[in-house]
C-alpha cells in the first residue's frame, strides 16, 4: 500500500505530466494531406517575393525575384502510353506528383475603381464553392474569380447580373487588371498573358499566347516538333518527369516552327509532346512583354515585366498615370502545384512617384537601373479555402469590421492568415478535438483536485 | 456584451491576481502576516469564481458560439477562459474542504504552488487572447510562443493524448481511493487488536 505522501507525490506527477504532455503535442494528429476532399497542405505556408517597380513616361517595369527549389517549365503534356496518345485532363491536388505544372506568377491591379479590392485584395475575388474547394463537386471546374457586384447575391455564382449592368461596371472601371506570366506558356514568348477579373477571370482581347494540341475527334496531338530544326520529334518522358528539363531540348512548341503531327511514325513508349502550341499574340493580349529573360537560376526565379503605362485598353488594362496610387496583390504557383494551391499577398499599395506602400521610382531612358529602385520583400501566404462569403459571414468575427471597411492588415498578419487558412480546411475535425481537450482539461483539473483533497485531509497513522 | 465582458474581467483577474500571492507568500512563510493573508484567501477566491463565471457567461455572449468556435483565437480564448475558471474554482474547493492543512508540508505546499502558478498562467493567457480578439496583442504572446504555443494555433490535444488524459483523469482518483481506503482500513484493524 502506498504511503500517503507518495501517493501525493504520484498524483502530482501524473498531473503534471498530463499537462506537459498536452503542451507538447498540442495541434497536431488533426492536419494531414488528404487528396480525397481536394485537401493538400503545402510543407511552407508562406514565401518572399522581392518587388522592385520603376517606371518612365511611357512604361512601367515590375521586377519580381522569388525562390524556388527548381523550375518547373513543363504543363499539359501529351503522353503516348500503351499504344495511344493520353492527356492529363485533371487539376492535380497539391504538387503534381510527376512534376508537371508550369511555375507562374500572377500580379491584380487597380486604380482605385475596385474599393473593396485595395483593403482585402484578391479574398473579394473567392466566392462560394470555387473550384478544388472540398465538396464543391465535379462541376465547380468553371467557377473562377469574380467581383461581387457582378452578382445579384455576392455569394451565389450564378446570380449574374444582367449584360447592360456589366458593360456599364466596366465603363466605370470595375474591373481587376490580371497580369499572369507563366513559365510554359508566355515565358518562351518573351511575354505575360494579360487578362482581367469582372465576372468572371477572362482573357483580354485579340489573338492568344497558346492554343491546344490535341485533336479532341482523332484522339492524338495536331502538331509536333521538327525533326530538322529541333532534333527531335517529341520528349521522353523519362527526360521531363520530375519537372526536369534537358537543355538540349526545346521544351514547348512554337506554332512557327511546329509540322503537323505524323500518325504514321512509330511512336514509342512514352513519347510526349506538349498539349499547348504558343504563337504570337496580338491586341489587349500582346501588352505585358518580359523584359530580357525570366529566368531560374540557382533557387530563383528573375522576372521582369514591362508595360504601357496606358496599353489603349482602358476596359481590360487599368491604365496607370504619373501621381497616381494603384493597389496590387501578387500571387505564385512553384513546385509544380496549380489552382488555389498558391501563394497570395495581401493588396499592398504601389505610388508612382506618390507616397505609398511601395513608391515605384522613376527613371528617365529605355531601362531602368535596379541597383537605384527600392527593393520590397513582400510575404506571401497559403490561403487555404477562404471565401469572401465566409468572411463576410456572421459566422467570421471580424465581419463587423468589413462591413465598417476596416482593412484585413489592420488585423491580420500573413502567417496568421496561412495558419487560419489551414485550420479552415479541418474546420470540423479541429473543433471536435478542440472541444474534447476542452473538457478532458476541465476534467483532469477536477480529477487532480479530488484527489489531492482526499490525500490532503488524511492523516498518516 | 463586450463592452460589459471587458468591464467585467477586471474582477476576477485582479482577486485572482491577488489570490496566486497569496498563495505563494503563504507557501513559504508560516509568519502572521502570511497566515492573516491565508484566512482571506477563500471568500476572495469565493468573489474570483463567482465574478469569472458572470464574466465568462458575458463572454460567451460576445459572439454566438458558431462565431467564436470558428476561429483560432476565439477557440483558444474559450479553452483557456474554462480552464482558468476551473482551475481557480479547484484551488478554492481545495482551500475550503481541506483547509489550513493545505500547507501542511513541503509537498502539500508545492503542489499549492504549483497550482497557482497554473492558475495564474492560464489567466495571463486568457487576458493576452482577449486583447488579440479585441484587436490589441501584447506582446506576452511572444512569450506564449516561446514556451510552445503559437495562439494562431487552435490548442488541441491529438486523439492518443486524450486517451492518455482519460487515464490519468480515472487514475488519480483511483489511487488516491484506495491509499485512504487501506490506510483507514489498517487503522481499524490496529484499534481492534487493541
Amino acid at each position: 500500500m502506498l504511503r500517503r505522501r507518495t501517493a501525493i507525490i504520484v498524483v502530482a506527477a501524473l498531473f503534471t505530466a498530463a499537462l506537459l504532455l498536452s503542451l507538447f503535442t498540442h495541434s497536431t494528429g488533426v492536419v494531414r494531406n488528404d487528396p480525397a476532399r481536394n485537401i493538400w497542405i503545402p510543407p511552407e505556408l508562406t514565401m518572399p517575393v522581392e518587388l522592385q517597380v520603376a517606371y518612365n513616361d511611357a512604361q512601367i517595369f515590375f521586377h519580381y525575384r522569388w525562390p524556388a527549389r527548381q523550375p518547373h517549365v513543363f504543363t499539359d503534356l501529351l503522353r503516348y502510353s500503351q499504344g495511344k496518345w493520353q492527356r492529363q485532363l485533371s487539376t492535380p491536388i497539391g504538387s503534381d506528383p510527376d512534376g508537371i505544372y508550369e511555375d507562374r506568377l500572377a500580379m491584380m491591379v487597380d486604380d482605385g475603381s475596385v474599393p473593396e479590392f485595395q483593403r482585402y485584395g484578391g479574398y473579394i475575388t473567392v466566392g462560394a464553392n470555387m473550384r478544388d474547394f472540398t465538396g464543391s463537386g465535379p462541376d465547380a471546374a468553371h467557377r473562377r474569380k469574380y467581383l461581387p457586384a457582378t452578382r445579384r447575391d455576392p455569394n451565389e455564382w450564378y446570380s449574374i447580373v444582367d449584360q447592360a449592368t456589366l458593360e456599364s461596371q466596366r465603363r466605370a472601371g470595375y474591373f481587376l487588371d490580371l497580369w499572369h506570366w507563366r513559365a510554359h506558356l508566355s515565358n518562351p514568348l518573351g511575354r505575360s498573358d494579360d487578362q482581367h477579373v469582372a465576372w468572371y477571370r477572362l482573357y483580354d482581347s485579340g489573338e492568344p499566347l497558346f492554343f491546344s494540341n490535341w485533336d479532341v475527334d482523332k484522339g492524338q496531338p495536331r502538331w509536333m516538333f521538327d525533326l530538322e530544326s529541333s532534333g527531335v520529334r517529341a520528349l521522353r518522358w523519362e527526360d521531363v518527369a520530375g519537372g526536369r528539363r534537358d537543355e538540349s531540348q526545346p521544351y514547348y512548341l512554337l506554332a512557327a516552327t511546329a509540322v503537323p503531327f505524323d500518325a504514321t511514325h512509330e511512336w514509342g513508349e512514352g513519347d510526349v509532346i506538349p498539349g499547348q502550341v504558343l504563337r504570337e499574340p496580338s491586341g489587349s493580349r500582346d501588352e505585358i512583354r518580359v523584359h530580357g529573360e525570366g529566368r531560374w537560376a540557382d533557387g530563383y526565379w528573375d522576372v521582369t515585366l514591362v508595360r504601357a503605362l496606358d496599353t489603349g485598353h482602358p476596359l481590360e488594362d487599368k491604365v496607370l498615370r504619373d501621381q497616381g496610387v494603384y493597389s496590387i496583390a501578387l500571387s505564385v504557383h512553384r513546385d509544380a502545384r496549380a489552382s488555389r494551391w498558391h501563394y497570395v499577398s495581401l493588396p499592398l499599395q504601389l505610388g508612382l512617384g506618390r507616397q505609398a506602400e511601395l513608391m515605384a521610382t522613376r527613371f528617365s531612358g529605355p531601362t531602368p537601373d535596379w541597383s537605384r529602385v527600392d527593393t520590397r520583400e513582400v510575404t506571401l501566404f497559403y490561403p487555404g479555402q477562404v471565401s469572401w462569403k465566409h468572411l463576410s459571414s456572421a459566422r467570421h468575427a471580424g465581419s463587423k469590421y468589413i462591413a465598417k471597411g476596416v482593412p484585413v492588415k489592420y488585423r491580420h498578419k500573413e502567417t496568421q492568415l496561412a495558419q487560419y487558412g489551414v485550420e479552415m480546411e479541418f474546420d470540423r475535425e479541429i473543433r471536435r478535438q478542440w472541444a474534447l481537450s476542452l473538457i478532458a482539461g476541465v476534467l483532469l483539473v477536477a480529477s487532480f483536485v479530488f484527489s489531492v483533497s482526499l490525500l490532503f485531509r488524511h492523516r498518516e497513522d | 456584451m463586450g463592452p460589459y465582458h471587458a468591464i467585467m474581467v477586471h474582477f476576477p483577474v485582479a482577486l485572482w491576481t491577488v489570490a496566486s500571492g497569496i498563495i505563494f507568500f503563504r507557501a513559504f512563510s508560516d509568519g502572521s502576516l502570511a497566515r492573516a493573508f491565508d484566512r482571506v484567501l477563500v471568500p476572495l477566491l469565493l468573489i474570483g469564481v463567482a465574478t469569472g463565471v458572470v464574466s465568462y457567461t458575458l463572454g460567451l455572449l460576445v459572439w454566438s458560439p458558431d462565431t467564436l468556435q470558428a476561429t483560432p483565437l476565439g477557440r483558444n480564448h474559450m479553452i483557456a477562459a474554462s480552464w482558468s475558471l476551473c482551475t481557480w474554482a479547484a484551488i478554492l474547493f481545495l482551500r475550503w474542504r481541506v483547509g489550513e492543512m493545505v500547507w501542511e508540508g513541503r509537498v502539500n505546499r508545492l503542489i499549492m504552488v504549483g497550482f497557482g502558478a497554473l492558475g495564474a498562467s492560464q489567466l495571463a493567457a486568457t487576458g493576452t487572447l482577449g486583447g488579440h480578439l479585441h484587436g490589441a496583442p501584447a506582446y506576452l504572446s511572444e512569450l506564449m510562443r516561446v514556451f510552445g504555443w503559437d495562439v494562431y494555433h487552435t490548442f488541441y490535444s491529438p486523439t492518443w493524448v486524450l486517451l492518455v488524459l482519460a487515464v490519468a483523469i480515472v487514475a488519480m482518483p483511483v489511487l488516491a481511493i484506495v491509499t485512504t481506503r487501506g490506510r483507514a482500513a489498517r487503522s481499524q484493524r490496529q484499534e481492534a487488536s487493541k
